[in-house]
C-alpha cells in the first residue's frame, strides 16, 4: 500500500442517527493500525462548523486524501469538495462511505457487530485512496474550423452564427448556391416555401461569408481524431483523399421526402403529392394552376402521428402561398380528427379570410376517392360529407435518412433507432460528471421536425460550439473524466471502439493496422465498460480503475467474517435502492457488503473471479433494468456476459454457480434490492463456505489467471452484443453456438492455468500432472503439446519415457 | 471567533454561521423539516425557531437562516419557543395530516389533528421543498418545481409533463423525508 498519502478520516455522528447505531470509537480502535494521518468522530461534518474543522486538519496536517464516513455520497459530496476546494482538495480526493444508508438504518445487528462492518468499508475507502493518482486536468485548444458534415439545412444557419462570432466554418453541401439549396427545400422540409424568403437571408450571408467555406460533398473515407483536432478524410473524384481539419464537428442531417404513394388514388395529373405541388409553386407559372378548388388530403397515418402533424402544416402553408400568388385556386385541407393542428386564433382569422378550408375527417373510417369528391366521415356528427376537388394533393412519404448518414454511423456515436430515426448516443448523467456537449446533431434525420425547429436547433449547436471556444479561451476545457490507453501495452485490436456507446475511443485511419487507440476525454462518459473489456488491460479510467477497485475489495474481504458475502451496486439503480431502503426504514441482514461503482459495466470480470480467490463465499451484483435504464446503454449487459463467463469458470472448478448472480433494480424499487439481497443470502447461507484446501486454492488462482488471459477476454469482448442482435459474431449461428464457444474457450484457458499452477510448483510429466489436477492424462496431453509448441513452457527433460515439463521459455 | 450562549452554555462559532449549525455542533438539538445538509438553508417550515435576546429585545426567529452576533442569548427550549413550535407543528399537521414525518413531530410535541378544517389534503407531501432544491442545488438540472398556488400549490415538473431533462438518479426520492416523492418521480421521469 501507497503510504505518502495522507488521509483523513472524518466519521459522522449525525445527530445520532449513525453514532446510536455504531460504536464509533470502536470503529476508531479498528482502525488503529490503517495508515491514516487523522482520524476523529464530528458531529456534523457537513455543516459549516464541520467543514471549517476539516480544512483547518487539512492545512495542519497536511492531508491530501478525505474520506468521510457519513451518507449518502450521491447528495453531500458537492458539499465537501466545495467547502474544501480552498485548501486544495479536488473532486477526486474525496471519498465517501456510507455509513448511515448501508450500515447503521438497515441492520439490526449491535453497534459493535456493526462497527467492525463500517471498519471494513472505511478500510476498503482508505485502500483505493490510496492508489489515487494525482493529475493536472489540462486545458484543451480549441481553434480551427468548424466541420459541418452532413449537408443538412440546420448547418447553414450554424454556420452564419458561427460567422458572426468570427469562427470559421467548413460546410459540405450538395448545392453549390443559394438558389440551389432553396430549390432542393421542399424535399427536405416540405411545405416551407412560404419562409423562403428568410431563408435567402440566411444563405445568403453564408454564402458570401469569408469565414464560412462551402465545399462539395464528398464521400467520407474516415473520420479520427477527437474534440479540438478532429480529421475528415474526403474521397476525391481521382481516389485520391483529401484531409480537412477541424476542431468540432456539426452534423446537420435531415430526412428527404419521396414521392407519395398516389398510384391508388389514380386520376392522373389531376392528382399530385405536395413535392410536386411545391416544384410547380417554385416555378410560379399561372397556366399550372387552374381556377379550382385543390383538396390537400392528410392521408397514410402508416408514418406516423408526427408526420402526419407535419403534413398537415405543409398543406396549410402551401394553402397560404396558394391564397397570396394564385387566388384562382380554393385551397382546402382535410386532416384526420386524431391529430393536432398547432394554429393559433389568428391563424383561423387569416384562414376565414382568405377562404381557406379547414376540415376534419374521423380517422377510423377511411376517406373515400370518388371522381371530383372525396367522401369522409365528420368526427362532429358521424355523418358522411363529401368535399368537392379539382386538384387532389396527398403528402410526400418521409424516407430514411440520406445515405450520407450511413457513411457518418460508422464513425461517430450516432446510432439508428427503431423507426429510422437516429440519435446521438444520449447518456444521462448528472452536469457536472460528464464534459460539455461536443458532438452536434441536428437536422430532422433526429426526428421529425419542421424548418423553423431544425433552424433552431442549428442555432442552439452553434451556441455549443461558442460555448467550448469561450471555455478554451479561458482555459476551463477540461473534461471530469479522463481515460488513459498505456500504449506499452495496447496492441490495437480495436475491441475498445466497437464497444463503447459514447465515442471516447478515437477511431484509426482505414488500413492503419494494429496502431495504439486514442481516447477523446471530451466525448468520454467514463461508464468504464472498454477497460473492463481491453484484452491488454491497457485502458485506464483515471481515478477509477480496476486496480483501486482490486485494492478495496481485498480490504474488505480481509476483515469479513466467512459467511459474510460482497455486494457490487451500481450508482444509479443498485446504489440508489440500497440507499432508499434505508430511508423507507427498511432492514437486511448485515452480512452483505457493499461496494458501490459507477457502473456494473466498469467491472473488471477479474475482479469477481479475485474476491473468490480472497474466499468471499458469494457474491451479488445488483445493476438498473437492461435496455432502458442503463444510464451507459449497455453496461449491464456488459456485465451480464462477464458474470456468465465466472459462472461457467465456477462450474468448470466443480463449484457452485450460484455463488454469483446479478440482480436488475431501478432506483426507487428498494424494496426489490432488499429481496435481492435476502433472497441471494438465504441462498448462500444454505451453502458451505468457499473449501480452504490446496486444491480448491488452486483451482480458484487458475480461474483468476484465466480471466487475466488475453484470449479469454477477447472472445469476452467480443461477444458482447447490445440486446435484441440477432447476430452473433464469427461463424455462430445461435445463441447455444455462440455459449459453447465460450466455454470451450474457457475450458482451454482454464485447463492452461491449472498447469501452469501445477508446474510452478515443481516440473512434472504428465501422468503427475494429471493426478494433482485430478483429470485423465488424455485430457491434458493435447494441451501440453500446443503449449510446448507454443514455447509457452519447456521440456525440461525425459524420465521412464515421458516428457518432465517446466516452466519457463523455450 | 464570535462567542455567544445557547440555552446558557457559551458556544463559538464563526463568521456566517448560523445559530442551527453552531447548535447541532455542540450537541444541541433543534428540529427541522426542511433543512439539510446538502443544500443552502430555505426557511419554509420555520419548524426551527429559536428566541434569540440581543440584550435589548428577545425575538423567536428561525435558527436555520438566523446569522450568529457576538452576545446573543438563544433558547431553544422556551415556553414561548415551544408555544410557536407547537403551533407551526399544528398548522403542519392540519395541512399535511398524512405525512409520517409530521405526525411524528406531532407525538412528539404533543400535538393533535385540530379544530381547523381539513383542506382536503391527504397527500404526504408538507412542500418542505427538499426535492426542488436537491434538483437544482445537487444534481444541477431544473427537473422539479412548485406548481400552483395556494392550497392547491404541489410539487410537480415544468407544465405538468414528463420532463426530458429528468436523469431518474432518484435524489429527489432520497432526500424526500416522507416517501411522498414516489409517485411523482414515476410521473416526472414519464
Amino acid at each position: 500500500m501507497n503510504t505518502d498519502c495522507k488521509i483523513g478520516i472524518f466519521l459522522c455522528e449525525c445527530g445520532g442517527k449513525i453514532s446510536n447505531r455504531i460504536d464509533l470509537a470502536q470503529v476508531g480502535n479498528l482502525l488503529q493500525y490503517e495508515p491514516w494521518a487523522h482520524l476523529g468522530v464530528y458531529p456534523y461534518p457537513c455543516l459549516a462548523p464541520g467543514l471549517a474543522v476539516m480544512r483547518q486538519k487539512v492545512q495542519t496536517k497536511g492531508l491530501d486524501r478525505i474520506l468521510v464516513g457519513g451518507c449518502s455520497s450521491r447528495v453531500m459530496k458537492k458539499r465537501f469538495t466545495a467547502g474544501l476546494a480552498e485548501v486544495g482538495i479536488e473532486k477526486h480526493q474525496v471519498e465517501m462511505i456510507n455509513l448511515k444508508d448501508h450500515v447503521a438504518a438497515v441492520h439490526e445487528a449491535s453497534p459493535q457487530e456493526l462497527a467492525r462492518k463500517a471498519t471494513a468499508l472505511i478500510a476498503g475507502g482508505m485502500a483505493s485512496l490510496s492508489l489515487l493518482e494525482p493529475y493536472e486536468p489540462a486545458s484543451l485548444t480549441f481553434e480551427g474550423p468548424i466541420l459541418v458534415l452532413g449537408g443538412g439545412v440546420s448547418g447553414f444557419i450554424a454556420s452564419q452564427q458561427l460567422a458572426r462570432k468570427g469562427m470559421e466554418s467548413a460546410l459540405f453541401a450538395k448545392a453549390q448556391t443559394a438558389e440551389r439549396v432553396l430549390d432542393e427545400l421542399h424535399w427536405t422540409f416540405p411545405g416551407c416555401r412560404i419562409y423562403c424568403e428568410d431563408m435567402a437571408e440566411i444563405l445568403r450571408e453564408v454564402f458570401t461569408s469569408p469565414l464560412v467555406r462551402v465545399m462539395p460533398d464528398q464521400p467520407i473515407e474516415y473520420i479520427i481524431g477527437g474534440v479540438g483536432d478532429y480529421r475528415v478524410g474526403l474521397k476525391q473524384p481521382d481516389g485520391s483523399v483529401a484531409e480537412v481539419a477541424g476542431a468540432a464537428i456539426i452534423v446537420a442531417l435531415d430526412r428527404e421526402f419521396g414521392p407519395g404513394n398516389i398510384d391508388y388514388i389514380g386520376g392522373g395529373v389531376r392528382v399530385c403529392d405536395l413535392l410536386d405541388l411545391e416544384e410547380r409553386l417554385g416555378q410560379g407559372d399561372q397556366a399550372d394552376f387552374k381556377p379550382g378548388k385543390m383538396v390537400f388530403w392528410v392521408n397514410s397515418p402508416q408514418h406516423g402521428k408526427e408526420a402526419q402533424e407535419l403534413a398537415a402544416m405543409a398543406a396549410w402553408r402551401d394553402s397560404q402561398v396558394l391564397a397570396r400568388e394564385h387566388p384562382q385556386v380554393k385551397p382546402i385541407v382535410l386532416y384526420p380528427a386524431n391529430i393536432t393542428l398547432p394554429l393559433t386564433g389568428a391563424d383561423l382569422v387569416e384562414a376565414r379570410a382568405q377562404g381557406i378550408g379547414l376540415m376534419s375527417y374521423a380517422p377510423e373510417v377511411h376517406p373515400v376517392v370518388q371522381s371530383g369528391y372525396v367522401s369522409f366521415v365528420s368526427p362532429a356528427d358521424n355523418l358522411e360529407h363529401e368535399v368537392e376537388w379539382d386538384t387532389l394533393v396527398v403528402p410526400g412519404a418521409p424516407g430514411e435518412p440520406a445515405a450520407k448518414a450511413q457513411e457518418l454511423l460508422r464513425w461517430l456515436p450516432i446510432y439508428p433507432e427503431n423507426g429510422g430515426r437516429l440519435q446521438k448516443s444520449n447518456i444521462k448523467f448528472w452536469p457536472d460528471q460528464i464534459p460539455d456537449e461536443s458532438l452536434f446533431f441536428t437536422g430532422s434525420a433526429g426526428g421529425a421536425c419542421d424548418l423553423n425547429e431544425v433552424l433552431q436547433q442549428g442555432k442552439k449547436a452553434a451556441r455549443g460550439v461558442l460555448n467550448l471556444r469561450e471555455k478554451a479561451l479561458q482555459g476551463r476545457l477540461v473534461s471530469p473524466v479522463v481515460v488513459h490507453v498505456d500504449k506499452d501495452l495496447c496492441e490495437g485490436c480495436g475491441l475498445c471502439t466497437e464497444i463503447c456507446p459514447c465515442g471516447g475511443i478515437e477511431h484509426v485511419k482505414p488500413g492503419s493496422g494494429p496502431v495504439p487507440r486514442e481516447t477523446d476525454n471530451h466525448l468520454c462518459s467514463g461508464g468504464g465498460t472498454c477497460a473492463a473489456t481491453c484484452p491488454h488491460e491497457a485502458i485506464k479510467v483515471v481515478n477509477n480503475t480496476a486496480q483501486q477497485l482490486e485494492a478495496r475489495v481485498k480490504a474488505i474481504l480481509a476483515r469479513m467474517q466467512e459467511n459474510e458475502i460482497l455486494g457490487f451496486v451500481c450508482g444509479w439503480g443498485g446504489l440508489a435502492s440500497a440507499e432508499q431502503a434505508a430511508v423507507k426504514g427498511l432492514t437486511y441482514p448485515s452480512g452483505i457488503n457493499l461496494v458501490s461503482v459507477n457502473c456494473l459495466g466498469s467491472l473488471d470480470p477479474s475482479i469477481l473471479s479475485m474476491a473468490f480467490l480472497n474466499g468471499v463465499k458469494g457474491i451479488l451484483l445488483a445493476g438498473c433494468t437492461p435496455k432502458h435504464s442503463c444510464h451507459y446503454h449497455y453496461g449491464v449487459d456488459h456485465c451480464w456476459y462477464r458474470v456468465n463467463a465466472m459462472k461457467k469458470l465456477l462450474s468448470l472448478a466443480d463449484l457452485e454457480r450460484r455463488r454469483i448472480s446479478i440482480g436488475y433494480v431501478e432506483v426507487n424499487e428498494p424494496e426489490s434490492f432488499v429481496r435481492m439481497v435476502e433472497s441471494h443470502m438465504d441462498a448462500m447461507e444454505k451453502l458451505p463456505a468457499l473449501p480452504g484446501d490446496d486444491k480448491t486454492k488452486a483451482k480458484l488462482w487458475a480461474i483468476h489467471a484465466t480471466m487475466h488471459r488475453p484470449r479469454v477476454r477477447w472472445v469476452l469482448g467480443t461477444s458482447l452484443r447490445r440486446p435484441g442482435e440477432k447476430e452473433f459474431p464469427g461463424s455462430q449461428f445461435n445463441a447455444v453456438d455462440a455459449d459453447e464457444t465460450m466455454l470451450d474457450v474457457l475450458k482451454e484457458e482454464y485447463t492452461v492455468s491449472r498447469i501452469f499452477k501445477a508446474l510452478q510448483d515443481q516440473p512434472l510429466n504428465p501422468p503427475d500432472l494429471a493426478r494433482i489436477m485430478g483429470e485423465p492424462v488424455k485430457n491434458i496431453t493435447p494441451t501440453l503439446t500446443d503449449l510446448t509448441r507454443d514455447g509457452r513452457i519447456i521440456t525440461k527433460g525425459w524420465e521412464k519415457g515421458y516428457p518432465i515439463y517446466a516452466m519457463g521459455k523455450a | 471567533m464570535i462567542t455567544f450562549t445557547i440555552n446558557g452554555k457559551e458556544v463559538r462559532g464563526q463568521d456566517g454561521w448560523t445559530i442551527l449549525e453552531v447548535a447541532r455542533w455542540n450537541g444541541i438539538e433543534i428540529p427541522t423539516l426542511c433543512h439539510h445538509g446538502a443544500l443552502e438553508p430555505y426557511g419554509a417550515c420555520r419548524l426551527c425557531v429559536v428566541e434569540v435576546n440581543d440584550g435589548k429585545r428577545s425575538r423567536v426567529v428561525i435558527s436555520c437562516m438566523y446569522p450568529i452576533r457576538p452576545g446573543i442569548q438563544v433558547q431553544t427550549e422556551s415556553p414561548r419557543v415551544a408555544n410557536v413550535r407547537r403551533w407551526i407543528i399544528q398548522l403542519l399537521l392540519d395541512e399535511s395530516p398524512e405525512s409520517p414525518k409530521i405526525q411524528e413531530l406531532a407525538k412528539t410535541f404533543g400535538v393533535t389533528p385540530s379544530r381547523f378544517k381539513k383542506a382536503g389534503v391527504d397527500f404526504a407531501c408538507h412542500l418542505c421543498g427538499l426535492c426542488v432544491r436537491a434538483c437544482q442545488e445537487v444534481v444541477g438540472v431544473q427537473v422539479l418545481t412548485f406548481g400552483n398556488r395556494g392550497l392547491r400549490k404541489a410539487i410537480t415538473s415544468p407544465f405538468n409533463a414528463a420532463s426530458k431533462e429528468c436523469l431518474g438518479c432518484g435524489t429527489c426520492t432520497y432526500i424526500c423525508p416522507t416517501g411522498a416523492m414516489d409517485q411523482v418521480f414515476q410521473r416526472v421521469k414519464g
